[in-house]
């Protein structure tokens, strides 16, 4: 029955079932997206409940569509290793500055590593010349007598470091922004491309990417200075107070900073004391019963401590909430004037119920010291008892004015600040004049290697660049859809319609290939998880012209060979083989340049060549299995006396 | 259905006629593209673009010269699509937040009733420019150093010469057309990474006609060895003509489809492939093949 044709059969059932697998989730995606569309409430929320997983992996696993089509923003950010270089060599002279130059020519693809432009560069203007000249790094081991691989090697692991760290900081960031289904990738030596969809805000997301981390040295305020204004802004918030006159506030408050600047001169008991201060000054408002104590919209969401450093602390949600209380106008002048609070970076603690707590600290606002200074920082344990500690350089700069600080506060406690929250607020032990510092205090040696990373990825400089970016909005994006899929079901239309037209029931055999064509070109996208653009529908749309090209040749061929008097079959046979050679000529070519296309092309323009040579692969294979398998039983089986037109 | 069926127009012999108009269209494409020159997009002139949508239409005269005076970077603008879009075309230079920013405060100030909202921006710096350019120029480069070495592989090296130059006809009067009609008509026809991929497809394109012909050219030479070469000439093109015609057709159709349908994003894309493969068609019957034949010719006159 199949004539020989059975391979052939098979192969095409082969494709035809891989195409559904790989395209079942775009379709059961679809399916979803529509249902819920449809519900709403209740019913939505409980049907997203019931099949959330399903409803998850074919959201995951159907087609990508590119964010020319979804809306969202596109940014591709380049690390500048380049600066670092600069950044990283003393004594710059004009040398330095040619060589510099010159290697940014050389490296302008981001495939070329720079550190390797940069050394050939150098050894092009003066083979004998050293590198170490300029760059010296002693925690490294390079220092006058360095090899120029030596250097170049200890350059290379900078600048790879600085790339990797700034993608992490760069990950991490938009962790905290909060996207769905964000891609963060490396692109050659120094490129990011970062893919935000469904992305509203450019402008934000712009200043998030291209902002450097500020890390800065600053002293804790004196608990005995902050304990009053503590006190006074709980009062203010405490609705009894507020209800009361004026002058009854005025002389309470007064009252209880005179309590209060008493009992804590003794700093090692602040804390019973400012307890017992507070609930003194419910007792003063004649609550006398504690379960009755007035409501305070400050304490709802904010617990003072008065341990210490620490102000209180709030939970992840009511941070910005109690920040807001904290530093509104009515309150903000009674926080001595140097003093800004910071909440810690990390939380101290998590709750039973996933709550994290956050400590709010004082802080003085003066930043003695800034993270430019710093040139290393490693995690290491203390020799003598074992703790995890981190041990930093500085520059000579930085050595003189971290030997003034310390010498200043030993026995106090130095935060480390890192874009406005407080990482760490180890003690100082002792006066520092080496340019050497140790963060000691610390709960683990991950926690040292959390304070080197963000010490190196704050302090080590590597700006970030835009390089180019595209947003669309959602909207835009919908209308695109719409255009790209009009076009394509127009088009369609048409070519099926001549294809009926001009080679009768060939022609139906043809726009069966046709249909089963696009299946297949999608099939392909899905099963290598491209990514589908506006220009690759276009693609497609182009695909279906073309594709019809191998059709015609090969009808018009057995229109020929019909012409020399052969029968049907033979003239099928003949038109099949004759076509061949000029069909796979003809294709391969358009294949060739859509790979080239392919592979110097970026953005939305690869969806494009990806669709083309997807589209001519599928075509070839339509054309030339599919549409014989039909003929051949057509006419051997059924004896049909088909048409060419 | 049958069009062209047993055709036999004399294309050999009008050769002179088909040189001359493709002469005058390359010179006329060269002299518009030294005049006029063709325009660059911001992929590779860098730069950034704004499409902007709006309540009520807005004149783009007034919009540009309001712009011109608050950026002073003298900007583009243009309706995108629809009397209620536009698209602002700003050169390398500032912040794009501050530019964004700018301009939405400067039309909003000037056209009560606007009520802008930006829908799409694309921004390139200088140095992705320069990446994208070089990646233009190496794909365009790479293109030809390969159909050039297939169609020598697999034909002889006449048939290389003459598809090559029916390439580079196609791509100067397409280019030239290009650089005539920029401003001329309401969409944008600025060269950017698109039209240089449209560019590519005509040019895989044009050869897939070109092969075709000249297929049947190396078939009918061995079939009617007696017969003299333009003859065959004459007789393969006339054979594939039907073939040419229709496969012309529906991708016309389509890519037409596209221009009118596809959204304003797509319509230079849509243009360009459209201006390509009408041009390529032609270049297939009325220049290469006659190439072909004056190599063919000119030779044997020498070797005698």
């Amino acid at each position: 029955m199949l004539q020989g044709n059975g391979l052939k059969v098979l192969t095409v059932l082969v494709f035809l079932l891989m195409s559904g697998y790989y395209l079942y989730p775009t379709l059961s995606n679809f399916r979803y997206q529509n249902r819920l569309a449809s519900l709403d409430g209740e019913e939505k929320a409980a049907y997203q409940r019931e099949n959330f997983a399903d409803i998850r992996w074919a959201s995951e696993n159907a087609l990508k569509l590119g964010l020319d089509l979804r809306g969202g923003m596109l940014v591709v950010l380049e690390v500048r290793v380049d600066q670092l270089v600069r950044e990283l060599a003393t004594d710059r002279d004009d040398v330095f500055n040619e060589v510099m130059a010159q290697a940014q020519t050389e490296a302008l693809s981001s495939t070329v590593p720079f550190v390797d432009a940069f050394a050939a560069a150098f050894a092009e203007r003066d083979p004998d010349a050293r590198l170490s000249r300029y760059f010296r790094n002693s925690d490294r081991g390079i220092t006058r007598r360095s090899s120029n691989s030596e250097v170049v090697a200890y350059l290379r692991d900078e600048a790879d470091a600085a790339v990797d760290r700034a993608i992490e900081i760069i990950r991490d960031r938009i962790d905290r922004f909060g996207v769905t289904e964000p891609s963060i990738q490396k692109q050659g030596t120094r490129r990011v491309i970062v893919e935000l969809p469904g992305v509203d805000d450019p402008e934000r997301v712009r200043k998030l990417l291209r902002g450097t981390a500020r890390l800065e040295f600053r002293l804790m305020v004196d608990p005995r200075e902050t304990a009053p204004y503590i006190q006074a802004v709980i009062d203010h918030y405490d609705e009894g107070i507020e209800e009361t006159p004026d002058t009854n506030a005025r002389v309470i408050g007064d009252d209880l900073a005179a309590r209060v600047d008493t009992s804590s001169a003794d700093t090692s008991s602040v804390d019973t004391t400012a307890a017992d201060s507070a609930f003194d000054v419910t007792a003063l408002l004649g609550g006398e019963d504690e379960a009755d104590l007035p409501a305070n919209k400050l304490l709802e969401v904010f617990r003072p401590y008065g341990q210490d450093v620490i102000l209180g602390s709030a939970f992840s949600q009511d941070t910005a909430r109690a920040m807001q209380l904290l530093t509104a106008r009515e309150v903000a002048g009674l926080l001595p004037r140097d003093v800004e609070i910071l909440w810690t970076a990390n939380p101290i603690n998590v709750t039973e119920d996933g709550q994290e707590e956050f400590f709010a600290l004082g802080v003085r606002k003066t930043i003695e010291l800034t993270g430019d200074v710093i040139t290393e920082a490693t995690a290491d344990f203390d020799q003598i008892d074992s703790e995890p500690k981190v041990s930093i350089a500085m520059n000579s700069e930085g050595a003189r004015t971290w030997s003034r600080i310390t010498g200043a506060n030993v026995g106090k406690k130095i935060a480390i600040v890192l874009d406005n929250v407080v990482y760490s607020y180890p003690n100082v032990n002792e006066k520092i004049s080496g340019g050497r510092s140790e963060i000691s205090g610390l709960d683990s040696f991950d926690e040292a290697k959390d304070i080197v990373t963000v010490l190196k990825s704050g302090a080590l400089p590597a700006p970030v660049d835009i390089e180019a970016e595209q947003t669309v909005g959602p909207s835009l994006g919908e209308a695109s859809i719409r255009a790209g899929t009009m076009s394509l079901i127009i088009g369609l239309a048409l070519v099926v319609a001549f294809m009926i037209f001009y080679y009768q029931s060939a022609g139906i055999v043809a726009d069966l290939a046709l249909l089963l064509n696009i299946v297949f070109i999608f099939g392909i996208l899905a099963g290598f998880q491209a990514t589908l653009t506006l220009p690759g529908i276009a693609g497609i749309v182009l695909t279906i012209g073309m594709a019809v090209d191998a059709n015609v040749l090969i009808f018009e061929r057995v229109r020929e060979e019909q012409g020399t008097g052969k029968t049907l079959k033979a003239a099928i046979a003949g038109g099949y083989a004759n076509a061949l050679s000029a069909i796979l000529d003809a294709n391969i070519t358009t294949f060739l340049v859509a790979a080239i296309l392919y592979s110097f092309g970026k953005g939305p323009i690869q969806g494009f060549a990806v669709t083309l040579m997807a589209g001519i692969i599928s075509s070839l294979f339509t054309a030339i299995f599919v549409t014989r398998i039909v003929f051949d039983w057509m006419v051997g089986q059924r004896r049909m006396s088909v048409s060419y037109g | 259905m049958r069009i062209f069926e047993n055709a036999n127009f004399p294309f050999t012999s009008n050769w002179t006629k088909a040189f001359i108009l493709s002469g005058a269209l390359i010179v006329l494409s060269l002299f518009a593209l030294l005049a006029r020159g063709v325009t660059l997009g911001i992929d590779f002139l860098g730069g950034s673009e704004f499409v902007i949508e709006t309540a009520a239409p807005l004149n783009v005269t007034q919009v540009r010269g309001q712009l011109d005076a608050r950026l002073g970077l003298a900007p583009e603008v243009k309706l995108f699509g629809s009397p209620n879009t536009i698209l602002v075309r700003t050169t390398v230079g500032g912040d794009i937040n501050e530019t964004e920013r700018v301009i939405v405060e400067t039309i909003a100030a000037g056209f009560p009733d606007a009520n802008p909202t930006v829908v799409k921006t694309d921004s390139v710096g200088p140095r992705f420019a320069d990446d994208l350019k070089r990646g233009a120029f190496l794909s365009i480069i790479f293109a030809l150093a390969v159909i050039f070495i297939y169609i020598m592989l697999r034909f002889e090296w006449r048939f290389g010469v003459g598809a090559v130059v029916a390439l580079a006809h196609d791509v100067t009067i397409t280019l030239g057309l290009f650089a005539l009609l920029h401003d001329l008509v309401p969409f944008s026809l600025q060269i950017d990474q698109a039209i240089i991929a449209a560019f590519l497809t005509i040019v895989g394109y044009s050869l897939n006609d070109t092969v075709v012909v000249f297929d049947r050219i190396r078939e009918y030479a061995a079939v009617f060895k007696t017969e003299a070469y333009d003859v065959v000439v004459n007789k393969s093109i006339n054979s594939t003509l039907s073939r040419t015609i229709v496969t012309s057709g529906t991708t016309l159709i389509v890519v037409f489809v596209l221009f009118v349908t596809g959204g304003e994003v797509l319509r230079g894309f849509a243009f360009a492939l459209i201006v390509g493969i009408l041009i390529g068609t032609y270049s297939s019957i009325f220049v290469a093949a006659p190439v072909v034949l004056r190599l063919r010719s000119s030779g044997r006159k020498q070797s005698r």
